[in-house]
């Protein structure tokens, strides 16, 4: 399996957030039934759906692309996607109006996502991109 | 027969003798064995600081709900 290398990046990358998406989506569901959410937060989950494993596969793409296996390892790299993504969960927000996320929650909970993507990089991409015999 | 559809069974020809059918599409191989053998080669090893590092992120999550909506926003 040596063709389409960045086919198979893309793919390992949009791999998790696409499972996780599958969890959020399940937790909102069960909340609209249960909790009743209110309708209209169904706008906060085009962000989450249609730009963040998306950015994944693009950001593992350029991983691989670059051979930057090489000089950075892939768990310090996928912590850095927060830093672009959270400006643009900030702006989306603000563009759609949603109430729950604003400045400063986006500040304080900067830092666990990086954790989180440090991980996520590090165990899940790197294994989906071994997998796919990219590393 | 017209001249366009004349036209278009000529552009077809053209382009079926261009590319002849594949004859071999079939795997040489199943690939699946070769997918769990990838798999165990390299089992996931977490390590002390990893540990550290999530359990407190986890820790702070459980202090602070409000912010897990925050969180999974992102993910």
């Amino acid at each position: 399996m040596r063709s389409h290398p960045y086919l198979r990046a893309y793919m390992a990358g949009v791999l998790l957030p696409s499972w996780l998406l599958l969890i959020g989506l399940g937790i909102f569901t069960l909340g609209r039934v249960t909790q009743h959410v209110p309708a209209g937060l169904e706008r906060v989950i085009i962000f989450p759906m249609a730009v963040v494993p998306n950015v994944w596969g693009l950001w593992n793409l350029l991983y691989v692309s670059l051979h930057l296996s090489e000089r950075v390892s892939i768990g310090v790299f996928g912590a850095l996607l927060p830093l672009v993504l959270v400006p643009a969960g900030i702006a989306l927000s603000f563009a759609l109006d949603l109430r729950f996320y604003v400045l400063w929650d986006a500040l304080i909970v900067l830092p666990f996502v990086i954790v989180i993507y440090y991980l996520a990089w590090k165990y899940g991409v790197a294994f989906f991109n071994r997998i796919v015999e990219l590393s | 027969m017209n001249d366009d559809e004349r036209e278009l069974d000529d552009i077809g020809l053209q382009l079926r003798s261009a590319m002849p059918p594949s004859q071999d599409r079939e795997l040489k191989t199943d690939l699946w064995p070769r997918m769990l053998r990838r798999m165990e080669e390299a089992p996931v090893r977490f390590g002390w600081f990893e540990s550290v590092v999530l359990a407190l992120t986890l820790m702070t999550f459980a202090v602070f709900p409000e912010l897990i909506p925050v969180l999974l926003y992102h993910l």
